[in-house]
């Protein structure tokens, strides 16, 4: 097959989806490590469909294959079977989703300007967009004033807040979080989901966050997907429509519907992993 | 603390002047083999001046003997250190060219110095290409090894940050790998300058003149010890200058060492 043809063919089948920019669409995806006797399948098969704008999070167990899924959709790893699609074409790394880590992975080398600075380099900004992208990007994670400061000198949840600003930089339509507070005090931790989920309502973008923890994901989702223990597959779908914009955060977390949505998912987490 | 750290050294500095001295004075050797600390000043004193219309020791004065034998070590191991952090970055990131020449690099560090420098003389003369040479080869093993090393172990999960911002392979050798394997590879440039300069001896052994470890030569040809002794403490401190020195760089260039 020719390279136009292959174009052709990735364009027809981007026009049946029908996909919009951001959007993940996993098909009976399978994913191994290792060979021989000492593979290990990790995730799969999963079915997963995520429209553009959605704010996904996935649950289950540790080692439940979730963190897998993600490097999946990131484009890290290919899927042993089955196919990944965002956006309609296949993942490559900083191509198709901005990711953030478990841990910032910060480079300490430079500054927090310089971890920013580096992203728009990346991404192609132009040099003369920097300091006004830069302050942008600050400002939407709260760090307005710390541009000249150490990696080391900040702390570990301003340290997450670059991560996300970095990851940010690039624009593109789908953000990928792996955990990114797992590491964080309980109160950095809800500052934070409360600063990314009004960057995910702000941007529009489609989001995918990796979590094991069901108070977490009932806070952030606008959809959860339980998954069950490896190898993992989709064991619960489930929408949230829990009243979203304007309301206080601390009102949504100690209202009933909220406490009901967090047993719900606790509980099929659970089951989820002992099945 | 403060006693710790200057009245300590500076004591253990004395109370080997007053040991030497007595040691000197008891005659129990000769004067040729140990030298009064006096008689090691006078020495200093004349290489170091013009006296009875003689410059220095052989016409040159021990600063400028030193500064011959700095440039020396300049000019070799910096050619030696670049050599290595290429053939680090090289080693560390191609798999092969690491197991084509590990080998050669290890065993070339495993010679001392002294075993290849008949060989340079018979194929560079002896003027000053064996001796920058000698250097040369002296100081490329550490730096290659301690690159190798430090760009094998460049954080994965960095790598991939980078990857994952975009950053293609080019990127992230500059932006992530080099500054990563920075610090390792500055401990090396300090053991590859500690290297040359425990080779400088062995370097200026053949027409080594003028030239620290040329003069050290040459005035025990003459059984001129009080010279000898000027030279081996002349190179020692400066040794010191200069690796405090490449210390003080290290910090400044690599601020992150230790904090990640």
């Amino acid at each position: 097959m020719s390279s136009s043809e292959i174009t052709a063919a990735t364009e027809s089948v981007a026009a049946v989806d029908a996909v919009r920019a951001g959007a993940v669409r996993l098909d009976q995806v399978t994913h191994r490590y290792g060979r021989g006797g000492e593979a290990f399948t990790a995730v799969g098969p999963v079915d997963l469909t995520v429209p553009s704008g959605e704010f996904l999070v996935l649950v289950g167990a540790s080692g439940c294959g979730k963190s897998t899924l993600l490097r999946l959709i990131a484009g890290f790893e290919r899927p042993t079977r089955g196919s990944v699609r965002v956006s309609g074409t296949e993942p490559r790394p900083g191509d198709t989703a901005g990711v953030v880590f478990q841990t910032p992975r910060l480079f300490p080398w430079r500054t927090v300007r310089g971890n920013i600075d580096l992203a728009l380099r990346y991404a192609g900004v132009d040099r003369a967009q920097w300091p006004q992208r830069r302050a942008e990007l600050l400002a939407r994670v709260g760090l307005e004033g710390t541009e000249k400061r150490r990696i080391w000198e900040i702390s570990g949840g301003q340290q997450q807040r670059v991560a996300i600003a970095r990851a940010l930089a690039a624009e593109n339509p789908l953000i990928l979080l792996d955990e990114p507070f797992a590491a964080l005090d309980a109160l950095t931790r809800e500052r934070l989901q409360e600063d990314v989920r009004l960057v995910a309502e702000r941007t529009g973008r489609t989001t995918v966050f990796v979590t094991h923890s069901a108070d977490e994901a009932v806070f952030l989702g606008s959809r959860i997907v339980v998954l069950t223990k490896s190898p993992g597959t989709v064991a619960l779908d489930l929408p949230i429509t829990l009243p979203r914009g304007d309301i206080d955060a601390e009102e949504l977390r100690s209202s009933r519907e909220f406490a009901e949505l967090r047993a719900q998912v606790s509980h099929a987490v659970k089951s989820a992993a002992a099945a | 603390m403060r006693l710790r750290h200057v009245a300590l050294p500076v004591g253990s500095l004395l109370l080997f002047l007053v040991l030497w001295q007595l040691l000197a004075a008891s005659g129990t050797w000769s004067e040729t083999l140990v030298p009064s600390p006096a008689k090691v000043w006078d020495a200093f004193v004349d290489v170091s001046t013009t006296h009875d219309g003689v410059r220095g020791y052989n016409g040159t004065t021990l600063i400028e003997h030193l500064g011959i034998s700095l440039r020396r070590i300049a000019f070799g191991a910096g050619i030696g250190v670049a050599a290595g952090v290429v053939f680090g970055l090289l080693m560390g990131t191609v798999g092969w060219v690491r197991s084509l020449f590990e080998p050669w690099i290890t065993f070339l560090r495993t010679l001392p110095p002294l075993a290849y420098f008949s060989l340079l003389i018979i194929w560079l003369g002896i003027n000053e290409e064996p001796k920058v040479t000698l250097l040369a080869v002296a100081a490329f093993p550490p730096v290659a090894v301690s690159t190798t090393a430090a760009v094998a172990a460049v954080p994965k999960s960095l790598i991939e940050a980078a990857r994952a911002l975009g950053g293609s392979r080019w990127d992230v050798i500059r932006d992530v790998v080099v500054p990563s394997a920075l610090p390792e590879t500055l401990t090396g440039v300090r053991l590859a300058v500690g290297v040359a300069y425990s080779s400088l001896v062995a370097a200026e052994l053949v027409n080594g003149l003028p030239g620290i470890g040329g003069m050290v030569k040459d005035a025990a040809n003459y059984n001129n010890t009080p010279v000898v002794v000027v030279g081996i403490i002349a190179i020692g401190v400066s040794g010191l200058i200069i690796d405090g020195l490449l210390l003080r760089l290290e910090r400044m260039v690599v601020p992150w060492r230790g904090r990640t």
